[in-house]
């Protein structure tokens, strides 16, 4: 067991040194190899259970070593590139990093243990990691090439491969540990990593969006740092299952706890920090899939969710359900006036990542099971949808989702893949919308949180289905692109949206191994409900997962059985455009006033006037770090 | 025994599927008939949306593409499901959950054919759904905060009718009743009425026995959507028989004292005045900590 | 029930109107069926917009040489059966504008009309019961695309 630990560890590390000395043509082996051994190891891992292992005596000794030995490093790495562009901002936080990281080291009464714990969420998190975050791996290769083509830089995967690779380590790190400085180690490692790969480009622009995520990120890492070392003074606390123990927190004793959680809204991009996550779309599609989608990013929903015990059902988690939820509401409204499929994605991110928090804070069983069961969900559903984006990018040259029009023709496969993306994101019976359901119903005693979720949630149906809607739509334009089939593009794809179908179908034995076990040992107490043969039930109300699932395969049925009368016996006619058809030109132009022939064109509508994003965002920002300065200042108490 | 059950759980089923979409084409045929009386018109049989329909399914089947009428299908099948679950009492969240596939399936269906009429219609009906969503939702968090509970069934429990504790959601859920008959303040993505500027707005592509499909699919819809006003007065089905029929009437009066007006217009009124009644009304249930059970 | 599988046709015909250059008079008069003093709606007879959903191709004015691709086009777009009602005296042989250097003549020359109304212009009452005329034409034509061999009349 602890061996296997070690490897998913390990594993990773020695990839990354793979690649720097292997050639390009190996690289597509090398990633199919390590999906495998990733997955095998992870899936071996999750039928297991959960372990805690405790590193003492010679052990202890040189792991602190080698976690000292990289925190130096990596402060050295900051200092040189903080030099190197001139940016004042950063090298003062390392600056106060350092400060920290020698205060932990010097600290006369450092504890000599240092702790892994795998519980049933890890396990989870593990899972994704390890077979969601390879597939992306495995789409990287049929992806970058053409990307660096297209952008005109000279190549750099020698670079990207080994620091992936690097980053999957760390991720793996960092929800198998249990003390909160190895955590903070890992936490680090996955912010240098990502600031590597959002200037992968090496332009202005990615140098300016990687730097802004380095700076807000540093200024997490250091909320985090400090948090520990008050956690430590304050509570005697420093591993994330001492915080379960010792449970509910007085109010007085926050502001460690909030500090922590800070850490986690920031990494999680929530709203007066989001910028970073967007700025960091200008990154490659499989780094903005891997890091700003289904993993990094969830690192800090993952360690808010672990903090929920010491907050849960105290004022702290209200205000952090209701910051949640209004930034699920306000990303929402953004999302809405957007025209860049990578943007729309990014703003949906963060607002799904606000519903997590938002779900945390509540701190009902419900709610609790509502966050960890949307982890999951979203990790798979949205690393789907980046990658279809990039790979759309690549087939019709552009992101913006009015061009997308008419894709189903063109690129069938790739449009039905992306439509199932976006199905499983807002409607039922798919996993994301079952969460939605569980989070508002655990949220209707509180109209304010409740409120937020209702909007956001009617405004998140809207930008999808105008999306989905684009895509599907049949005659309307010849897009001027040819569908490629590579397997290194379509497996992963076909693999994730198998991914959804599944996890949505065996949402039952999820939730008995992974959620429910997990918010039992959070919470102290039952999850107040049981999901039995398709049904999710809880005291508040029951979801019939099966019914929904019937309905669908009676739409399959119908659609067998009608094929004769409905569909095959159908005769095709152009489309209706008052019989000024023009059947030479293209099906969707027709004769003008003039004789001249015209080309339809109906667009989405999107209130760039009303839902202004740079009005919006002020507001956003105004509202979100008031709620944390005055929780700060001590409002809490 | 368990045959007994079975035998009552069929027949209910039957029941299920056959009643309303009865009920559903008598109320669309009283509704042309009250309008065309109220035109000062004699208006057609009140069996003609039956025949509509019965020729529908007569004629040829004619499409833009092969899969359009997999989103009729689906869209049929969906209110079907959902006005099912509201009969039997389920989680009324989830129903609306599942009413929302029904609708996503329509907007889609019509986005699909390409038209740009149909089009247009689809991206208006996309913005009616963000108009109405939210009301249904807030309702149900009413509903919630005074039952303790999101499943219908719980209703039955209280003797005191939802309407005393939230009269303005129900307001609310007049005014977008509006939106969902697409009556005429309203009837802007798609309607008999506005030729010149839609056609038929997300229809228009649709022909003979798809058509005919979404026809019968509206019976149900109009026994789902006053069903939904039918739970404001749960305790006593009579009164609440008579609340929803009074409900359908008002909409034919508004739909023929009304002219079309535009979307904009919809948007911000909804989430402006009346979103704010809903909410006015759950801060005050929530604030005085009214409950009925 | 028995009424209900009979003349299933000829009970909802709906209508969809084509302006070949007419000079709205006929038009005017065809509207003037669906107001109140005439009501078609009580026959079943729906104005709709879209010839897919159409029965009966009501067609005003003269075929010329501009319009004649519009009206092939929304005669190809309706669903079998159809029925076409040439109403006013431009539509059954092109009246006024007979010899005009750009009109063909009538309807006729371009579609199969079904029913004349003739008349400069014609009265509701006329057009209507061309309406009613064209709709026993549907039925005709319906139970000859079930029967295809059978020539069953009415
Ligand atoms: S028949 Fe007479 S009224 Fe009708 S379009 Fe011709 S000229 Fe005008």
């Amino acid at each position: 067991m602890e061996q296997i630990v070690l490897l998913l560890l390990l594993i990773p590390l020695i990839f990354s040194i793979v690649f720097i000395y292997s050639n390009k043509k190996l690289y597509k082996p090398l990633s199919f190899l390590m999906f495998f051994i990733c997955s095998i190891l992870s899936i071996f891992l999750a039928y297991k259970g959960s372990l805690s292992i405790r590193l003492t005596g010679q052990i202890f000794k040189i792991s602190e070593g080698i976690i000292t030995l990289s925190e130096i490093l990596m402060i050295l790495y900051l200092f040189k590139i903080s030099v190197k562009h001139h940016k004042i901002g950063i090298f003062i936080l390392t600056v106060i990093q350092t400060i920290i990281t020698l205060f932990t080291i010097f600290t006369p009464d450092k504890s000599e243990i240092l702790t892994v714990g795998i519980d049933k969420f890890s396990l989870a998190m593990l899972l994704i990691i390890n077979i969601v975050g390879t597939l992306i791996v495995i789409f990287a290769n049929g992806y970058i090439s053409e990307y660096e083509h297209h952008h005109g830089i000279e190549s750099k995967q020698k670079l990207f491969y080994p620091i992936i690779c690097l980053f999957l380590s760390a991720m793996n790190g960092l929800v198998v540990s249990d003390s909160l400085s190895m955590v903070y180690f890992f936490w680090e490692i996955t912010t240098i990593t990502s600031f590597i790969l959002i200037s992968y480009n090496g332009d202005d622009e990615a140098y300016k969006s990687g730097f802004r995520a380095l700076f807000l990120n540093l200024i997490g890492g250091i909320c985090f740092g400090v948090g520990n070392i008050l956690l430590k003074k304050m509570l005697d606390i420093d591993t994330l299952s001492g915080i379960i123990q010792h449970g509910s927190i007085s109010l007085s004793l926050m502001l460690p706890v909030f500090l922590l959680c800070i850490a986690g809204f920031v990494k999680s991009a929530q709203m007066p920090f989001q910028s970073w996550l967007l700025g960091a779309m200008v990154a490659p599609t499989p780094v903005s899939a891997l890091l700003h989608s289904s993993t990094m990013v969830k690192a800090g929903v993952y360690l808010i969710v672990k903090l929920s015990p010491a907050y849960a059902g105290t004022r702290l988690g209200t205000v952090i359900a209701i910051y949640g939820a209004f930034t699920f509401f306000i990303c929402s409204a953004i999302a809405v006036a957007q025209r860049n499929a990578k943007r729309i994605l990014a703003y949906s991110t963060i607002a799904n990542l606000g519903l997590i928090i938002c779900s945390a804070g509540i701190g009902t069983g419900v709610a609790v099971s509502a966050a960890i069961i949307l982890i999951i969900f979203h990790a798979i559903s949205k690393a789907l949808l980046f990658l279809c984006t990039g790979q759309i990018e690549h087939t019709i040259g552009s992101r913006d989702i009015e061009d997308m029009t008419g894709l189903i023709r063109i690129a069938p496969v790739l449009s039905i893949l992306t439509s199932f993306g976006i199905i499983s994101m807002i409607l039922p019976p798919f996993g994301v919308l079952v969460t939605k359901w569980m989070s508002i119903e655990a949220a209707g005693s509180n109209p304010f949180v409740a409120s937020f979720l209702v909007l956001g949630s009617a405004l998140t149906t809207l930008y999808y289905t105008k999306w989905l809607g684009s895509i599907l739509a049949y005659p309307v334009t010849e897009l001027k692109a040819q569908d490629k089939k590579d397997f290194c593009i379509f497996f992963p794809l076909w693999a994730l949206g198998f991914g959804v179908l599944m996890t949505s179908i065996f949402i039952t034995p999820i939730f008995n191994n992974f959620v429910s076990p997990e918010v039992n040992k959070l919470l102290k107490k039952s999850t107040d409900m049981y999901i039995k043969r398709g049904e999710v039930v809880s005291k508040l109300g029951t979801f019939n997962e099966a019914m929904v699932f019937i309905a669908l395969g009676l739409v399959v049925l119908f659609v067998i059985l009608m094929r004769r009368l409905m569909i095959s016996s159908a005769n095709i006619k152009s489309i209706y455009m008052c019989g000024e058809n023009n059947f030479a030109e293209g099906e969707n132009y027709f004769r003008s006033w003039n004789g001249k022939y015209e080309k339809a064109k109906v667009s989405n509508l999107y209130f760039d006037n009303i839902l202004d994003e740079k009005a919006l965002t002020t507001f956003g920002y105004v509202v979100s770090s008031s709620i944390i300065i005055i929780c700060l200042l001590g409002g809490l108490k | 025994m368990i045959t007994l059950i079975n035998l009552k759980i069929l027949i209910k089923l039957l029941l299920i599927l056959i009643l309303p979409p009865v009920i559903g084409c008598i109320l669309s045929g009283i509704d042309r008939k009250v309008t065309a009386h109220l035109q000062g018109r004699v208006g057609p049989p009140l069996l003609q949306p039956l025949y509509d329909v019965i020729k529908l399914f007569n004629k040829e089947n004619i499409v833009v593409n092969k899969y359009q009428n997999v989103y009729v299908i689906t869209y049929f099948i969906f209110v079907v499901l959902s006005l099912f679950m509201l009969l039997m009492k389920m989680d009324f969240l989830m129903i609306i959950f599942v009413y929302t596939i029904a609708n996503t399936s329509l907007i889609v269906g019509g986005m699909s054919t390409g038209s740009p009429y149909s089009r247009i219609g689809s991206v208006r009906e996309t913005i009616s759904m963000l108009a109405y969503e939210p009301i249904l939702l807030f309702y149900i968090i009413g509903m919630y905060m005074l039952t303790g509970s999101f499943k219908i069934s719980k209703l039955a429990y209280t003797n005191k009718p939802l309407l005393y504790y939230l009269p303005l959601i129900f307001i609310a859920m007049l005014f977008i009743m509006t939106i969902k008959f697409k009556k005429s303040p309203f009837d802007f993505s798609t309607s008999h009425h506005a030729h010149q500027e839609l056609v038929k707005g997300m229809f228009t592509e649709y022909s003979g026995p798809a058509l005919a499909i979404i026809e019968v699919a509206h019976w149900y819809e109009y026994v789902f959507l006053l069903g939904l006003i039918f739970l404001f007065w749960y305790t006593s089905p009579i009164i609440g028989l008579i609340l929803a029929l009074i409900t359908f009437f008002l909409e034919i009066v508004i739909d023929n004292i009304c002219a079309r007006l535009s979307w904009e217009w919809m948007l911000k009124f909804t989430w402006t005045i009346i979103i704010g009644l809903s909410i006015a009304n759950i801060l005050f249930i929530y604030l005085y900590n009214v409950k009925i059970l | 029930m028995a009424g209900i599988s009979k003349n299933i046709m000829s009970k909802s015909p709906w209508v969809v109107h084509v302006n070949c250059n007419s000079c709205n008079g006929c038009d005017i008069e065809f509207l003037a069926c669906l107001t109140p003093i005439y009501d078609a709606e009580r026959l079943g007879i729906i104005n709709v917009g879209t010839p897919k959903q159409a029965d009966i191709l009501v067609v005003t004015g003269s075929a010329n040489y501009k319009n004649i691709d519009v009206l092939k086009n929304i005669y190809n777009q309706m669903p079998e059966p159809k029925v076409v009602v040439a109403v006013g005296a431009c539509a059954c042989t092109g009246g006024v504008f007979h010899s005009c250097y750009n009109v063909i003549g009538g309807i006729d020359e371009i579609l199969p009309v079904d029913v004349y109304v003739p008349g400069c212009c014609p009265k509701p009452e006329s057009i209507i019961d061309g309406l009613i005329e064209a709709s026993r034409i549907l039925e005709e034509k319906r139970i000859k695309i079930k029967n295809p061999d059978k020539g069953v009349a009415i």
